[in-house]
């Protein structure tokens, strides 16, 4: 297999930018995007852009800058970002510094220099390349070009607004106003607006029965979903059928049988009986998930098994809520997975609950977000899912290798470019 | 619609999807050929949309189920191919590949059950598992035609057309791999506030894309090498099996991932 000395060296290129990252990472440790922070990131970001252009029109002068642009600086950057990628992918990522892993920064990998270094290079091959693009217009480019552009503002947005987003999580109590919150390392923050939880309202799916083998301590994977009062059903060889229940359910202390209860706590239960189909044996009583206030229930079925209800699976959870920014201005939210509340550069998004309260929980985990660079790169996406729908649009009947296309100019240009045997 | 009615329909598309595999053969039209095999996939269409009435929920939310969708898209991949390019032997090959999947799901049943957890429940949810399925069909389906130009006989080169067809199936399987990124990152902004988090499936995700996005650039300077074209295929289509299911099992990614399922 020949290989090109343009390959060679673009490649060799990558190797460099690889050592150098992994001796900065070995001498100053993980990298630190702290001096990203606005407006340095901006301000970076803008001359960044403003130096990409002034190298795409001296790139005349300069040979080392067509090397940064060309096929091989592109094929080289590509293939090393798969490479490192993979790497990524089948490292544990643990913030661990022990070991090789750990001294390489492979364990943190977003925060690490190789890695940061050689995202760099391929950000700005990309770059180079959409100046290109949009300096010499072609409309036959049109997808390569609208991905270009989409994954070059993804990409700097990303590396230059890194610093910038916050994510502060909230405990809001019901009728208490919060307006502070801790982030990932557990530092308070404050945030410029005041959140009152409302009502926190939970729906869920039907419970569900299964077999429990209390000697190997596993539950059957099989279940029975108890969707109203009488269903019926077998699981491992024992047949069920549901004779009563109770959506919401107590019982008294002391007491074994569940009631219809309308009260804070309260619990599915289920009145049912269970027949071995082999042997006949046969067993009646009340299974309960219970709550945080009433234990659960097992109907046991001899010595070895059990009939037992797990707690219910979210369908979906809610919490109303109303917000006071600094300005007085009040708003009312219904805030829920997937549909998180706006608030200027601000996010609210539901993450979670009192799980061991489950519907009655009155505490409600929202995280606040705060992201400037959103919108730069929610247009980018857009615009690389416009791309896609274009290039499938104008894919078919045409290879990427055109007929009698010659061999790349570039590289003939260079009397070292020539075809290396390896 | 339940599980168990899996085995009635499947037979019947396979009996339609190898009907119209040997029609290719032996009828000189190609429409009864292309009628016959969109048959098969419209049954086994059906079963899917019976699953999806009685689960009261899109059936994508386990692996057997994702296959559900990746054996359909893959019979309307070669039939879409063959009805482009007329390549007789790629019904077979979509056939033998959906046989493979269904019988996967047949001897590997999973339970099934209607609970959707509340991040699934996103309008992204639907388009951004059937694109990415239609894109891992697509992928499949070149990754088979690349190992059949590479194993056969050394002295077949592969012509320009041949090239052409993996060219422009991984331009339009890369198109919907692209799509379905966006869709997962513009859902993600909305379910927890990144649209990119690194979690393993995305990094692989991201491997598996670059990697294809290589060979497009790689291949208009790889004329006379097919070698280099067919080997970067099909590592290209390791990388994607490492992201749909191999995650699973990899212990860098276990108790890391919200994606494993």
């Amino acid at each position: 297999m020949a290989l090109q000395w343009g390959y060679k060296r673009a490649f060799l290129r990558c190797l460099l930018l690889f050592v150098v990252g992994v001796v900065l990472q070995c001498v100053v440790g993980d990298f630190d995007n702290g001096f990203l922070r606005y407006p340095w990131g901006l301000i970076l970001a803008v001359n960044y852009l403003y130096l990409l252009i002034l190298l795409h029109f001296q790139r005349d002068k300069w040979r080392w800058v067509n090397r940064l642009s060309d096929h091989y600086a592109s094929v080289s950057a590509l293939g090393s970002m798969v490479l490192i990628t993979i790497i990524f992918g089948l490292t544990r990522q643990d913030t661990s510094t022990e070991g090789v892993v750990g001294l390489l920064g492979f364990s943190r990998m977003t925060s690490s220099w190789p890695f940061n270094l050689l995202l760099f290079y391929f950000t700005t091959t990309i770059g180079l390349s959409v100046v290109d693009d949009l300096h010499h217009w072609r409309q036959r480019k049109l997808a390569a070009m609208m991905s270009h552009v989409a994954v070059f503002v993804v990409l700097t947005c990303g590396m230059f607004g890194s610093a910038d987003k916050m994510r502060i999580t909230v405990n809001a109590h019901l009728e208490r106003p919060v307006a502070e919150g801790v982030d990932a390392n557990g530092v308070s923050h404050a945030l410029p607006f005041a959140i009152t939880l409302k009502e926190f309202v939970m729906e869920e799916y039907p419970p569900k029965l299964y077999l429990l083998d209390t000697c190997s301590e596993t539950s059957s994977q099989e279940f029975l979903s108890v969707d109203d009062a009488s269903v019926e059903g077998e699981i491992e060889g024992w047949y069920l059928k549901v004779e009563r229940m109770y959506d919401m359910a107590g019982r008294m202390p002391e007491s074994s049988e569940w009631r219809d209860m309308l009260h804070t706590g309260a619990a599915p239960a289920v009145y049912l009986s269970a027949t071995n189909s082999a042997t006949g044996e046969s067993y009646v009583g009340w299974v309960s998930c219970g709550s945080h206030i009433f234990e659960p229930s097992y109907l046991f079925l001899g010595e070895r098994y059990a009939i037992a209800m797990p707690r219910r699976d979210a369908k979906r959870y809610l919490s109303r809520v109303d917000v006071e920014q600094m300005s007085g201005e009040r708003a009312r939210f219904d805030i829920e997975v997937n549909h998180p509340a706006r608030i200027g550069a601000w996010r609210i998004y539901q993450v979670g609950y009192d799980t061991a309260r489950g519907r009655w929980s009155s505490v409600s985990v929202l995280e606040c977000v705060k992201d400037g660079w959103y919108s730069a790169i929610n247009i980018a996406l857009w615009l690389m899912l416009a791309a896609g729908v274009v290039m499938f649009i104008t894919a078919g009947g045409r290879s990427l290798v055109r007929r009698g296309a010659a061999e790349p100019k570039e590289k003939l240009s260079n009397s070292k470019d020539k075809e290396v045997k390896l | 619609m339940s599980w168990q009615h899996l085995i009635w329909f499947a037979a019947a598309a396979v009996v339609c999807w190898l009907s119209g595999a040997v029609l290719a053969f032996r009828s000189k039209s190609s429409w009864p050929v292309t009628a016959v095999s969109l048959c098969g996939s419209a049954i086994f269409f059906t079963f899917i949309v019976g699953m999806w009435l009685s689960l009261e929920r899109p059936p994508m939310r386990t692996m057997g189920e994702t296959r559900l969708w990746y054996t359909f898209f893959l019979s309307l991949a070669g039939v879409a191919v063959y009805a482009r390019w007329r390549y007789k032997w790629v019904l077979s090959f979509s056939t033998l590949m959906s046989v493979v999947f269904i019988c996967i799901n047949l001897f590997k049943p999973e339970i099934h059950n209607k609970s959707l957890m509340p991040a699934l429940q996103s309008v992204w949810f639907v388009p951004h598992v059937i694109v990415y399925m239609f894109a891992y069909a697509m992928m499949g389906a070149v990754t088979l035609f690349a190992l059949y130009l590479w194993l056969r006989r050394p002295s077949r080169r592969p012509s320009d057309e041949e090239m052409g067809l993996c060219d422009n199936l991984i331009r339009i399987g890369w198109a919907f791999l692209s799509m379905g990124m966006i869709m997962g990152a513009l859902w993600a902004k909305e379910a927890w506030g990144d649209f990119w988090s690194w979690d393993p499936k995305e990094t692989w995700a991201a491997a598996t894309w670059m990697s294809y996005l290589l060979y497009l650039h790689l291949r208009p300077r790889l004329r006379q090498d097919h070698h280099t074209a067919f080997a970067l295929i099909i590592f290209s289509f390791l990388l994607l099996q490492m992201c749909w299911y191999g995650i699973n099992y990899l212990p860098s990614a276990q108790g890391a991932s919200v994606h494993v399922y």
